[in-house]
């Protein structure tokens, strides 16, 4: 890469003073880790999605406190309401105004106020059904909603189009409502409790199952590293994701069961990279003087081996989360997840596909979240990888 | 050679017989029969069923009946569907599947390796740039988010393709575009990576220092090095594709094993959960055998002798 002959500045040859070149190359010595920290911080993607992973912590925990609905309550007179709308102001002749919007897809009047909040369905006369039109009355102004033609319009008494006034933000639900009337941001906040519990059991999975199995079976070596690898090579042979689906079908779908099905077979990456780098640390120096000493077998792996070989095990970790927050969702999306009316993203998102040609917004969110969640954990993931390489050690 | 696939063949039959155990026991283990339903059956026909389907027999029995019909390729009959059996089922899916599975492959390696060697070529330029943003994206979302988002922009929104079904040739694109859209991105960052990385090899500056035309190059020394490794995720990208195709096939309702699958779950079709996994997990271990062959040809560095197992 590099063509150009190297030509040495003239003040480059010039002498130094005594003790000028120590202090010429020395820097700050910093320890494995302040140089890991280092790196990660100066990676710019990996501290954006650290702050979105420590945000949607803090949501998932925090949010549905200061919501004032809850993931199951139903409301089917506010069904179906998007996350924005186009508002109507209707002059009543008696000095006041209401203000509503049309839901397109339902053909109903809401009402809501000059801030965007949905104040309810408003009732109107009776539905037309030959001319496809249905009367509202409000004070002592007559409109009509003339659905006979697609998109359906607002029309006045003397057949005129009434056009909207404006764009509102809801104010009232920030995502909209979904089919049954419930908060979509209270339960995709649900369903991101879902997903980090789950990544969180997959990570102790891996911590206590996978390094415990992999540092045995690595430092055992011999027979019992024969049989053991056999055991995980059988495992793996077949995707996790079948396994979790044949445990999905004994346990009964549910949240417990999801966490038994992946806890239990989730073990098996983290198992190999630990065996690999117990594999090629043992016949260090270090752990001939530490067995000299008189260190027992626990004692090694605890306080030598472990320690040294868990950059490998972190990067493996960052890995596997995203992994295990994908089988939850894809497992809820086929119906094998968390009942209802419990909701992860997976089964917001399979419920939405229903009902995406009318209501893409409740498409829209939980594919986003779990999109955001995903990035945010494979782009933390590479960041980590290269802090922690000491290859890339400055 | 001969060893190699000898001791090869011995591992599947271990491993398969394992799986086989261990889903037939799990399926035991499921608390209620498979004619435990609202409705409640008169004892007799309760008795009789038992008895057609050899359930009345001790578990042990019932468990090597069912091993000896895995050995002759007889999954048993459909606990849901009377007079349909597991085979069937089987068979009628595999030409959707296999179909869908097999454009996705060349998908992957048609388009995840050509743009994995731009990126290499063009390192740090905007082509690199490009393919890598669109790769992170595509690592990034799962499969069932570009599904059902592709679904919504091009047959609902554009109307460029139907929304379910193979009826139509344009049908094929979405399905087969969510089904690679992972690997394809996987795939265009390991042969960069690994292109990369070969570049820097000593043999490189020798074949350029011999005056071998960039072709040359890039294709006889360069690419064939560095494919190894992607060659060996071939054998995952198989398995993903099977798992991948019970979302894929129920959102783009396609007639596929994967969609038998998901409905062999919801209906609690226990002896037809039964074989598709037992399918599954038998063509995913020969089609990781023709992985390991392939590796062996493509490196000839790799003796496929039993080190190499």
């Amino acid at each position: 890469m590099t063509d150009q002959p190297h030509t040495i500045a003239p003040h480059m040859w010039e002498k130094l003073g005594p003790g000028d070149a120590e202090a010429a190359i020395s820097a700050p010595s910093l320890t494995y880790w302040q140089d890991a920290r280092r790196r990660l911080w100066a990676n710019k993607p990996a501290v954006v999605a650290l702050g979105f992973i420590i945000a949607l912590i803090l949501g998932a925990i925090f949010g549905p406190l200061f919501s004032p609905f809850s993931y199951f309550e139903q409301n089917l007179k506010l069904a179906n309401i998007p996350p924005a709308f186009e508002t109507y102001v209707i002059d009543d002749g008696q000095g006041g105004a209401t203000r509503f919007f049309l839901n397109a897809s339902n053909f109903n009047l809401y009402e809501v106020d000059a801030e965007g909040h949905v104040l309810g369905l408003i009732r109107g006369g009776r539905k037309d059904m030959m001319k496809k039109a249905q009367p509202f009355t409000f004070g002592d102004t007559d409109i009509s909603l003339d659905y006979s033609s697609l998109p359906p319009r607002i029309v006045s008494v003397d057949g005129d189009t009434i056009t909207p006034s404006g764009w509102s933000w809801n104010r009232t639900y920030l995502f909209g409502t979904d089919q049954l009337g419930r908060d979509v941001l209270v339960r995709q906040l649900y369903g991101a409790r879902i997903s980090l519990t789950v990544a969180f059991v997959a990570t102790l999975v891996n911590f206590f199952i996978g390094i415990f199995y992999g540092g045995l079976s690595g430092y055992i070596g011999g027979k019992t590293d024969a049989v053991m690898m056999r055991i995980v090579e059988i495992i793996s042979t077949i995707p996790l994701t079948l396994y979790v689906v044949l445990l999905m079908v004994v346990f009964d779908s549910g949240l417990y069961s999801i966490i038994i099905a992946i806890g239990s077979v989730f073990w098996v990456d983290m198992a190999r990279i630990v065996r690999g780098q117990i594999l090629s640390l043992k016949s260090q120096d270090y752990v001939a003087s530490a067995r000299t000493m008189g260190a027992g077998t626990s004692r090694i792996l605890t306080k030598h081996l472990l320690p040294n070989s868990i950059g490998p095990i972190i990067v493996t970790l960052t890995m596997l989360i995203p992994s295990a927050i994908f089988i939850e969702s894809f497992m809820s999306f086929i119906g094998l997840g968390v009942t209802p009316p419990l909701a992860s993203w997976g089964t917001l998102t399979s419920e939405a596909v229903e009902t995406m040609r009318a209501y893409p917004h409740q498409l829209f969110f939980p594919a986003a979240a779990i999109s955001l969640t995903m990035f945010a954990f494979n782009f933390l993931g590479d960041g980590l990888r290269d802090a922690l390489d000491p290859r890339f050690r400055k | 050679m001969p060893g190699f696939l000898l001791q090869r063949l011995g591992m599947m039959l271990v491993t398969l017989w394992a799986i086989v155990t261990l889903t037939f026991f799990l399926m035991h283990a499921v608390p209620g029969g498979p004619f435990v339903s609202e409705r409640m059956l008169a004892p007799e026909i309760a008795a009789a069923l038992n008895a057609k389907y050899g359930l009345d027999q001790p578990i042990w029995v019932q468990y090597l009946n069912y091993l000896q019909g895995v050995l002759s390729f007889d999954l048993g009959p459909s606990f849901k569907y009377p007079g349909v059996s597991v085979n069937t089922m089987i068979a009628n899916g595999l030409p959707v599947t296999m179909q869908t599975g097999m454009l996705a492959i060349i998908c992957v390696i048609a388009l995840g390796i050509p743009l994995g060697i731009i990126a290499a070529l063009n390192r740090n330029k905007w082509p690199d740039t490009v393919v890598m943003m669109i790769a992170t994206i595509g690592v990034a979302i799962p499969s069932y988010v570009i599904a059902t988002v592709t679904l919504y922009i091009f047959a609902l929104r554009l109307g460029w393709v139907p929304t379910f079904g193979l009826d139509d040739w344009r049908g094929y694109f979405l399905p087969v575009f969510a089904l690679s859209g992972f690997w394809i991105s996987f795939v265009a960052r390991l042969t960069r990576s690994s292109l990369l990385e070969t570049f820097e090899q000593d043999y490189m500056t020798t074949a350029r220092a011999k005056g071998l035309r960039p072709g040359q190059v890039l294709f006889k020394h360069g690419l064939r090095n560095s494919l190894v490794p992607v060659v060996t995720v071939l054998g995952p990208v198989v398995a993903n594709l099977i798992t991948g195709s019970f979302v894929i096939e129920q959102i783009f309702a396609l007639p596929g094993i994967g969609r038998q699958f998901v409905l062999s779950i919801t209906n609690r079709d226990y002896t037809a959960i039964m074989g598709i996994t037992i399918f599954y997990a038998a063509a995913l271990m020969v089609m990781i055998l023709i992985v390991d062959l392939l590796y062996a040809v493509l490196d000839p560095r790799i003796k496929l002798s039993k080190a190499a197992a």
